[in-house]
């Protein structure tokens, strides 16, 4: 069965189009990309799949319920958790904390709990501590449980996000450029976190520029240009397919030729 | 209780304070264009502009024209005093919207407690500009000082918009507030328009207060509610329209006007609060609709 | 940089020496306050309502990084309700304050269900105009408020036959309800409820993505802070004895404002810490009793700028509660 089904999603800027009656599914299993050439409505694409806004058209649908045009904290809940192109930490808690309130789908305890702790909050906050402990650990972070987040160097500060992400428990995990902004070696760690996430079985949606990350990580890739899916296929076969080179070259960009290494 | 036969000349009266929260609202306007910010010290300008001139006026003997340049100038002076002193500071460290509001506020009260010690709480007033009775149309009578406040009002409008579109500073600043990242791509010294935007913004609340004073009184503390009744201008009219704004405030004007006929004086202020909140609730752009 | 923090949990965290100053300052002013009573402990007394009503503010502003400035409102709400029904309706103090807290709670979620919605400088007006309002009702609903005039006559605290009369009962009873509420806020603070609240403070959108619902956590946190702003306000009337418009007007919130900057926005001590030293440092220059919100508004302006995080931030850096 498909994670997620969108169906002649569309969505107007006035009279600007920036999704165009895209269409496309993601599997439950592996890692799917979506590329395309800067401003090609990739990331426009993610928001109306996260709720952040409501598409013009289109029927989106999640493990077979809609949520198109649902609110971004429902479709958080129904399983469907996102990260943002520019990282957005809460910098006043700690690393460990920023994973805490990313588990915060975990828990239950309200203001009743907060100022009587009882039993059942106490035990639940231990539950959620080491969980977010252990995601600390996968994420390679477990040494800076106790730094202000904003302390982190940007690499790390990407690692946390993807981490907060993932404790909320998600079922698929959208990741908007993850590797923007990190060395070759960083990218090379992400990528195989990233696999990891998607052996564990959660589905992951990544638009990503980074093209070896793309080429190393991504089972399928659907390319939009103009808003319009162009090509979709296995990295292997989008690569030859000439309207996707013509949309990158028609952008001045090698982008889809062998990427280069080092 | 209300006695509706009262309301044509309510409704005069009513444009005439109008005007004055019109000028206040385009003070907003200004500074808000200029930086973003919303100066919560615009009060001060209108209490002081009224403040200076009676006290120029009445205790040292100057006569009222020169007396009111006088903390014109006074005013807009301390308008960039403020922009350097508080405002600065914080817009250099990116200081956020509520910090900025809250030092202005602060500043307000700053000027506010000054000049309680400098002059006394007594309410003060001056004389109308022009001492001859009333001209009469029908039943409604028109004071020569409300065709100041209105005349004067339309003037200073009517300035403010070939400053705006004929100079090059007023374009200037214009751009800013259309991108101010754009603007100083281009050389528009952004930092230079900010103190403009202070001085510009504090004597439009100077010219507001010398204009109102002969018709009410001033005090100290007249400053927080005028700042709020210009506020409201400029958020009926859509915050960030200098000249909606000056329509936010005539509206405004006669709709309190009303609400004392309605409800009787003491409720002017809840009235023209609830006006806020309503629009605050339902319609936050304004009428026109909010700039950019 | 710690090596191992996995094995120190959380919970037994070793508390630092500095962390302990802040509660070591307030006990020795309000021990203080204790042995000499008098007028020290009526100015000590103030303070700790003043701290009652900024660990509120706290909550909302500090901890969930909103903006209000119509908190005062909500303090006229409580005070009021106490006032009138305990001295012109003969209401024991108790009632009347539960029921007070209750009022504003209420008003609280009317007017912030639409105003929560607002950003920016369209919310700090709108919270601003609710507290304007409420000035002005106080003002002009002479039947019940008697206006200008104020109400007087109003009982001190007590439950049944126990009435707190004293100035050292006063200090005793303030001192249990403030250190109840920073307990409480010191509890929020490290809870899944305060984590949230935290993340709506650092990114609304960041947490709305990790399934926080943003709406509800800002007004919950707005209905904490009104509560206990009506706290603070019916505590205000039973210790004064008179309640006037003038008590809760804008003179109300540069001071809170400026006690919450001065202790530290955001932490849990601040609050206590700041209304201490704003209430007392007054205190030194009676004399100049017109320069009081000279030297409030000045120091909140200073303040801003340079200490952005509190005083206790121009000692140590990067200082976090």
């Amino acid at each position: 069965m498909n994670r997620l089904r969108l169906e002649g999603v569309t969505r107007r800027f006035g009279g600007l189009v920036a999704v165009d009656d895209v269409s496309f599914e993601v599997p439950a299993d592996g890692v799917t990309a979506v590329i395309g050439p800067n401003g090609a409505g990739k990331t426009t694409l993610f928001n109306l799949i996260s709720g952040f806004l409501p598409p013009s058209a289109g029927r989106i649908t999640f493990e077979g319920n809609d949520i198109t045009g649902r609110p971004p904290a429902e479709i958080a809940r129904a399983g469907l958790v996102r990260t943002f192109q520019l990282v957005k930490l809460f910098e006043d808690l700690s690393v460990l904390d920023n994973v805490k309130v990313g588990c915060h789908l975990q828990g239950r305890a309200g203001l009743f709990a907060a100022l009587f702790r009882p039993a059942s909050a106490r035990r639940e906050e231990q539950a959620l501590d080491a969980r977010a402990r252990d995601l600390l650990a996968f994420a390679g972070l477990a040494a800076m449980a106790d730094e202000p987040a904003a302390a982190l160097p940007y690499g790390r500060q990407r690692m946390l996000e993807l981490a907060r992400a993932m404790a909320a428990g998600p079922r698929l995990i959208l990741l908007d450029e993850p590797a923007a902004g990190l060395n070759t070696e960083e990218s090379a760690a992400l990528s195989r976190i990233i696999r990891r996430i998607a052996d564990e079985g959660t589905s992951v949606l990544l638009i990503e520029h980074d093209m070896t990350l793309v080429m190393n990580t991504a089972e399928r890739v659907v390319v939009v240009d103009f808003g319009r899916k162009i090509a979709q296929g296995t990295p292997a076969e989008v690569r030859v397919d000439p309207a996707v080179i013509a949309a990158y070259l028609g952008t001045g960009k090698p982008a889809m030729q062998e990427p280069p290494h080092g | 209780m209300a006695d509706w036969s009262y309301v044509p000349q309510v409704l005069v009266s009513g444009l005439g304070i109008g005007c004055v929260y019109g000028l206040i609202g385009i003070g907003f306007c200004v500074i808000y264009n200029a930086s973003g910010i919303v100066n919560f010290a615009q009060g001060a300008f209108v209490m002081l502009g009224g403040m200076i001139t009676q006290v120029l006026f009445a205790r040292n003997g100057v006569s009222l024209p020169v007396a009111a340049l006088i903390a014109i100038l006074a005013v807009a002076t301390l308008g960039v005093v403020i922009e350097r002193i508080v405002v600065r500071p914080l817009w250099n460290r990116k200081a956020t919207m509520f910090v900025m509001i809250l030092a202005t506020l602060a500043a307000q009260i700053v000027i506010e407690r000054l000049t309680l010690i400098a002059v006394g709480d007594q309410p003060k007033t001056l004389p109308v500009f022009t001492d001859r009775p009333p001209l009469m149309i029908g039943s409604v009578a028109l004071g020569y000082q409300l065709i100041w406040i209105v005349g004067g009002s339309l003037a200073i409008v009517g300035l403010l918009a070939a400053f705006f579109s004929l100079t090059k500073t007023g374009k200037a600043m214009r751009a800013c507030s259309i991108n101010r990242e754009a603007a100083a791509l281009q050389g528009i010294p952004v930092s230079r328009m900010l103190a403009l935007a202070f001085a510009l913004s504090a004597a439009l609340g100077a010219i507001a207060g010398i204009l109102i004073t002969p018709t009410q009184y001033t005090a100290f503390n007249v400053g927080v509610p005028f700042a709020i009744s210009g506020f409201i201008a400029a958020i009926v009219g859509g915050f960030g329209r200098p000249f909606g704004a000056f329509l936010g405030g005539l509206l405004l004007g006669l709709l309190q006007a009303l609400a004392i006929v309605g409800f009787g004086a003491g409720l002017k202020n809840v009235a023209a609060l609830s006006v806020l909140l309503l629009f605050l609730f339902i319609r936050p752009s304004g009428i026109l609709g909010a700039a950019k | 940089m710690t090596i191992s923090p996995s094995i120190t949990s959380p919970e037994r965290r070793p508390i630092r020496l500095v962390g302990l100053l802040p509660w070591l300052f307030a006990a020795a002013v309000v021990g203080y306050a204790m042995v000499v009573g008098g007028y020290a402990a009526t100015v000590v007394s103030f303070a700790l309502i003043y701290a009652v009503f900024v660990t509120g503010l706290n909550l909302f502003m500090g901890f969930a990084a909103q903006v209000s400035f119509g908190q005062n409102a909500f303090a006229a709400i409580g005070g009021y309700m106490s006032a009138v029904l305990t001295a012109s309706h003969g209401w024991g103090p108790l009632p009347a304050m539960v029921l007070g807290i209750a009022a504003a709670v209420l008003a609280a979620a009317i007017v912030g269900f639409p105003a929560l919605r607002l950003k920016g400088h369209y919310l700090a007006m709108g919270t601003l105009a609710i507290g304007l309002i409420t000035y002005e009702i106080t003002v002009e609903w002479q039947s019940v408020t008697q206006g200008y005039m104020g109400i007087s006559g109003i009982p001190p605290f007590g439950i049944g036959p126990w009435e707190v009369t004293s100035d050292r009962g006063q200090l005793v009873l303030l001192s249990l309800v403030v250190a109840a509420c920073t307990f409480a806020a010191g509890r929020i603070r490290r809870s899944r409820f305060g984590r949230a609240l935290s993340a709506v403070a650092g990114s609304e959108e960041a947490a709305t993505a990790l399934g926080i619902a943003v709406a509800r956590y800002k007004l919950v946190a707005f209905l904490l802070s009104a509560g206990f702003a009506a706290l603070a306000g019916s505590l205000f009337v039973h210790i004064v004895g008179y309640v006037s418009p003038e008590v809760f007007g804008l003179h109300m919130v540069i001071v809170t404002f400026t006690m919450l900057y001065v202790g530290g926005i955001g932490t849990v001590a601040g609050p206590l810490v700041g209304a201490l030293i704003v209430s007392l440092l007054p205190e030194t220059f009676r004399a100049f009793k017109d320069y009081q919100d000279l030297a409030y508004g000045a120091a909140l302006i200073l303040l801003l700028i340079y200490a952005p995080r509190g005083l206790a931030s121009l000692f140590a850096p990067r200082g976090r509660s």
